[in-house]
């Protein structure tokens, strides 16, 4: 169970609101969610780490040489080996 | 697994990470700290001295580390290893096995590798794969690439687990 509530993404204001769109267009995309993902959800309680982690995601998964399978199969990897079950 | 990697590519990639934290476990354990260290917990094989089976499989690893790192000799790793024939052939075939091309190609596996000893802090095979890959062109840039995506998924893992996130991403229909 998460430790945490989960911020509702209908309830986001200001720039909270502007990266959970974000999130989601780049989530609908990539694996075809229709709401934004609870790790997404749950950083929205500290807009600043969101922001920050956010803008983490958009250099290091969203731009580069890679295709954004390579990239997914060493994410993918490394969650596996930090036996991460997210 | 979306992007259109199937059952067998998702199958490969486990192997992939499994076979490396394996190796980086066994490395680790022999103290081996460096590629260019001929230091160990254990002497090395003579590969001129190695009786067969295990002569002609090393002899076979140096082919190999000649093709894929440009240097015509076997490993630490794997002449350590050779003091136990059945340990050194049935690794070694399984290296073969998991590393060569298949549902994915040869080099993201081996990148996929390379970020996995980066996140379990694996010295030689971070070596050993980077070695690798820069013989098959990969740059500094590349690399630094790879660390990116393990960096920032260190960040999520990390969030998630404290957080005890439950997953809400779902396999396709």
């Amino acid at each position: 169970m998460t430790t945490i509530r989960m911020v509702d993404p209908a309830a986001a204001t200001g720039p909270t609101k502007e990266i959970f769109d974000a999130v989601l267009r780049r989530e609908t995309g990539v694996f075809g969610a229709t709401s934004v993902s609870n790790i997404w959800r749950c950083m929205g309680h500290s807009p600043a780490l969101l922001e920050a982690n956010w803008n983490r995601s958009r250099a290091l998964m969203q731009r580069g040489r890679f295709s954004p399978l390579q990239r997914e199969l060493i994410a993918t990897a490394v969650s596996i080996g930090n036996a991460c079950t997210y | 697994m979306r992007l259109g990697v199937d059952a067998v590519g998702v199958t490969e990639l486990m192997g992939v990470t499994e076979h490396t934290r394996a190796l980086a476990t066994a490395a680790a354990g022999l103290l081996l700290d460096s590629l260019e260290s001929e230091r160990a917990l254990v002497a090395p094989l003579d590969p001129d001295k190695a009786e067969d089976p295990v002569g002609a499989l090393l002899d076979e690893i140096a082919v190999w580390a000649e093709a894929a790192m440009g240097r015509r000799v076997a490993p630490m790793l794997w002449r350590v290893l050779a003091h136990n024939p059945h340990y050194i052939e049935a690794t070694w075939r399984k290296d073969r096995a998991l590393m060569s091309d298949g549902a994915l190609s040869a080099r993201d596996k081996r990148r996929t590798a390379l970020g996995v000893a980066m996140a379990v802090r694996g010295r030689y095979l971070i070596e050993y794969t980077a070695a690798i890959l820069r013989h098959a062109g990969d740059t500094d840039r590349d690399l630094i690439e790879i660390l990116g995506v393990v960096d920032h998924y260190t960040t999520l893992n990390t969030l998630s687990e404290g957080m005890q996130i439950e997953s809400d991403i779902r396999p396709p229909a």
